[in-house]
């Protein structure tokens, strides 16, 4: 064990806040840490809740009686769509996103996440990509084609202003935020754990962030592709949803789709962390099933991205090919319920305490499984078909949504309120809350399923008297407010209690997992030492755990080298590699984020100068970020970091936190890529005006020369990792170099096939399609020359070598990714055609 | 070939999965553009046929994954217990595969393939 003689408690508590402390004032812009940053990713989640259920409260104040001229339709529509948006979007995804940040490290035993600047990027992109989408509620601006966007509604025959296009980049701004903060979220859990923390002594509360934070990886990149051909459509005429040019709307349900079911999931199993993690707690014993509800939790995340097309019954899918989503959507019950009966066999076999978060906790199983039922009902074709687009299916989606995420998320707020505060709710006032918002729930969305069954369609802004509908509406709209006056209790609750709250015990709920050997509230590097963890019940089994912590009696009780540290450990047994060393509070996520804002307000103004500037600054600030890196003086200390038999610092590793996160980035990448091969052939098999020539417009052998100088590069640069392995890194600057130029080689070529190629992108969607392909190639070889360039600057400055060769071996990823999509796109754009002939 | 304790096995019985899945939707869009069936002969046509052979094949192989992992975990008791948990789950995992391989795959025997 690397343990140094232990310091005072006071001393190592001095020397790691004087590293790890928090500016205050205007320098608290610049924080990365991931407590802050937790919670203000909570902060301004609520605060976006809040403006979601104004519109809500709104749309049911205009529902209450028939005829009513409260709301016109344009503001309904805009409400509606702006309701779900927001709920999905700016509050479920990032207020979850935000719990996990807070509480992951914690959980797994180190002082942050391990890309701190990444955890900040992700904070600012989704507070400016909600304001920028919530700033069009004020120009009267908003979206107002419903929270999916359907073509051709969304499109600009239909709506001509900037409606759409506040969705559609307001909402990939947030994607980058959701997937940035997923890709930090999944390379912490697998590789920062605490020593002795193998996969099965890991919380389920870590498992249910993995499988949420890879499903986001995996699920919002076809809806980022979706936004961007759709914009594409809007702004630049490119038709790939346009019947007559060759295009398809019914490509749009299934590029949102293949985001929007898995979507209800990626909300759904964060919050069943947390279920997981209190009933055990409030029942005084472990979870009965662990591995039972592990298998769940993955087989949730596979099982739902097989069920989108269930949303789209209705459009005439053949039969056969209804059958295989409807028997999908069936089997995907079975591992909720798996949980649930795990849930329900722990509190069966425990001594379950009705605390506070219990109570929610119990709403949750009531609301939830109910919601699941309505979902099975959902799943059978003619059932579907008889409710489709009814308020039966806003009933529904509120009753799994509401019961499977809000109730926990609740239950899991009021659990954790003393560790962020030091102070305990209010029994009385939370339990007010409670039954005021339990009731107030069912009031509404329990009556909302016979308004659907009487046939009442959604997003309408009114309706006549005397069709049936009057009763029902007006009691779901009373039941909507005792819901609003009761989610005002708690947070009511929540504030008080910041002052008026009885101060916490340590481990006030006797609670067995290690972010409450933190102190409460918790200092910025969570752990003055990094325990041993040799059991999945660490409080229970040792209590003293958090006293000998503090005494830095663990892991890492060193501060003296003035650098932010946390241990690196392997993903599967958690025995420690090496330590990492992590970045200090930067600027950098928050300007660049700013350059972004500017990149999408310009060009939601057409302004597409400015956006390429704006743009072009961000990726110049980026280049900037990854320049403080590795051996950089800012992370490096020669003198005290690799002292001999110590563990080696990550730079000096093949296997580091960044390779991990370039692999995870490249998942997102391919998910999208294989979006977009997607709907190459979806458009190819089914649009029904497809015009393709008999031939690829796009010259084979040209390609194929470019190919050389790319094929080249990449195994020129696979050959350095293979000498670095070897311990061998002559003349490394000089072929970093050469690689560059062999990729400018290549984009050269590729550059001139686009400007040769007879492609006409406004007049067909396979024109259109075949120009993002090449768009698509050109980044990449354009960002693989850079990195390559910036890997020779990095040698000739020593930061990298045969001593650090950990950023080569990363940058060889991306290049060997540019090089697979090349072959893929020349397969299927130029081979493909050649064999399948032109209609 | 992996071992039954490796790490993706938690993963690769589900990949499997969904290869198949998008192999099933995928080929029946195409059979359905290219070639199909006389709606009149039901589901016996080639490209039930074909859809048929696909899923047994891959439920089969899915099977036998899960029994090269059962037996593992059985047999090897003195493996580290994160090794041996990763040995139970996957058997887990190619056994939820293999089921959802079949009961997604079923109507391919009674369902004409195109309308």
């Amino acid at each position: 064990m690397n343990e140094p003689a232990s310091p005072g408690r006071d001393r190592l508590d001095a020397e790691l806040e004087r590293i790890w402390g928090n500016p205050r004032g205007w320098r608290a812009l610049s924080v990365v840490n991931h407590s802050v940053l937790g919670l203000r990713f909570m902060g301004t989640a609520l605060v976006f809740f809040l403006i979601g259920g104004i519109l809500a409260m709104l749309m049911r104040t205009q529902l209450a009686m028939p005829d009513q001229r409260l709301l016109d339709a344009e503001f309904y529509n805009q409400a509606f769509t702006m309701h779900g948006t927001v709920m999905m979007f700016l509050f479920a995804v990032p207020m979850l996103e935000g719990l996990a940040v807070y509480l992951i490290p914690k959980m797994i035993g180190a002082r942050d996440l391990v890309f701190p600047r990444l955890s900040a990027f992700g904070y600012w992109c989704y507070l400016f990509g909600g304001l920028i989408l919530i700033s069009s509620l004020f120009l009267g601006l908003a979206p107002n084609t419903g929270w999916f966007m359907y073509t051709p509604l969304s499109s600009t025959v239909h709506t001509p202003g900037s409606n759409s296009d506040f969705w559609l980049l307001g909402v990939t701004f947030i994607e980058i935020s959701a997937v940035s903060t997923a890709i930090e979220l999944v390379v912490s859990i697998l590789r920062s754990r605490t020593a002795g923390m193998s996969l099965d002594r890991m919380p389920l509360f870590a498992w249910y962030i993995l499988g949420m934070s890879l499903m986001i990886v995996a699920g919002f990149p076809p809806l980022i592709l979706g936004s961007i051909l759709l914009e594409l459509e809007r702004a630049a005429g490119l038709p790939f949803f346009d019947v007559a040019r060759g295009g398809d709307p019914v490509l749009w349900q299934h590029l949102f789709w293949l985001f929007g079911h898995p979507e209800v999931y990626i909300i759904f199993l964060p919050a069943a962390g947390i279920v997981s993690t209190l009933i055990p707690v409030f029942a005084q014993r472990p979870i009965v099933g662990y591995r039972w509800v592990v298998l769940s939790i993955i087989t949730t995340g596979f099982l739902s991205f097989s069920l989108w097309v269930h949303h789209m019954f209705t459009i005439g899918i053949p039969h056969l090919a209804q059958a295989f989503f409807s028997a999908a959507s069936m089997l995907v019950a079975i591992p909720t319920a798996i949980q649930v009966f795990a849930w329900l066999a722990t509190l069966w076999t425990g001594k379950p305490v009705l605390r506070l978060p219990m109570l929610w906790l119990i709403g949750f199983l009531v609301v939830f499984v109910a919601g699941g039922l309505t979902g099975v009902m959902l799943a059978l074709v003619p059932f579907n078909w008889q409710v489709h687009d009814t308020h039966f299916v806003v009933a529904h989606m509120h009753y799994v949504l509401v019961g499977g995420m809000f109730f926990p998320l609740v239950a899991g707020l009021y659990y954790w309120l003393p560790h962020v505060s030091g102070r305990m709710p209010s029994e009385q006032l939370g339990r007010w809350g409670f039954w005021l918002t339990f009731i107030g729930f069912n009031l509404t969305f329990l009556i909302m399923h016979w308004t659907g069954l009487l046939g009442m369609p959604r997003r309408v802004y009114t309706y006549e008297a005397g069709l049936g509908w009057d009763l029902p509406n007006l009691v779901s709209s009373i039941g909507g407010f005792v819901m609003a006056i009761g989610i005002a209790t708690v947070l009511l609750d929540i504030a008080l209690h910041f002052r008026f709250g009885r101060v916490a015990l340590r481990n006030p709920w006797h609670a067995d997992s290690l972010e409450w050997a933190t102190g409460t509230p918790p200092r910025a590097y969570n752990f003055a030492s990094q325990p041993d963890c040799t059991t999945r019940h660490p409080l229970w089994e040792h209590p003293d755990l958090p006293d000998g912590i503090a005494e830095g009696k663990h892991w890492l009780a060193n501060a003296g080298h003035g650098r932010r540290e946390t241990l690196g450990t392997d993903p599967v047994s958690g025995s420690v590699r090496e330590i990492m060393r992590l970045p200090g509070n930067s600027w950098l996520p928050l300007v660049i984020a700013l350059g972004l804002a500017v990149m999408f307000i310009a060009l939601l103004a057409r302004s597409y100068p400015i956006a390429a500037l704006a743009a072009l600054a961000s990726v110049a600030l980026m280049l900037r970020w990854s320049w403080v890196n590795g051996l950089h003086p800012a992370l490096y200390d020669e003198s005290g970091a690799f002292p001999a038999g110590a563990l080696p610092l990550h730079p000096h590793t093949f296997d580091g936190p960044g390779l991990w996160g370039m692999g995870v980035t490249l998942l997102a990448n391919a998910s999208l890529f294989l979006s977009l091969l997607f709907g190459w052939f979806y458009l190819w098999t089914v649009a029904p005006l497809w015009q393709a020539p008999a031939t690829s417009p796009l010259p084979a052998t040209t390609l194929l020369i470019a190919a050389l100088p790319l094929t080249a590069a990449t195994l020129w640069i696979r050959r350095i990792v293979t000498r670095l392995r070897n311990g061998t890194a002559a003349h490394l600057q000089v072929q970093l170099w050469g690689i560059a130029v062999l990729g400018v080689a290549y984009i050269a070529v590729l550059v001139q096939v686009l400007i040769a190629a007879p492609l006409s992108p406004t007049r067909t969607a396979h024109d259109a399609v075949i120009a993002v392909f090449l768009g698509y190639l050109l980044l990449h070889a354009a960002l693989a020359c850079v990195l390559a360039a910036l890997q020779a600057l990095r040698v000739r400055r020593g930061y990298v070598g045969h001593h650090a060769p950990y950023e080569t071996v990363i940058v060889e990823k991306w290049w060997s990714y540019t090089l697979l999509t090349f072959w893929l796109t020349y397969g299927c754009v130029v081979l493909f055609p050649a064999g399948w002939g032109g209609s | 070939m992996l071992a039954p304790s490796h790490p993706l096995q938690l993963a690769l019985g589900l990949i499997v999965w969904s290869v198949w899945f998008v192999a099933l939707y995928g080929g029946l869009s195409i059979g359905c553009a290219l070639a199909p069936p006389d709606a009149d002969l039901g589901a016996r046509t080639w490209l039930n046929g074909l859809l048929a052979a696909l899923t047994a094949m891959t439920a089969a192989w899915l099977v036998w994954q899960l029994r090269r992992c059962w037996r593992a975990a059985r047999s090897r008791t003195d493996d580290a217990p994160n090794r041996r948990f990763i040995t139970i789950l996957s058997a887990g995992i190619y056994a939820v595969a293999a089921v959802s391989t079949l009961v997604i795959g079923i109507p391919v025997l009674g369902l004409p393939p195109c309308p």
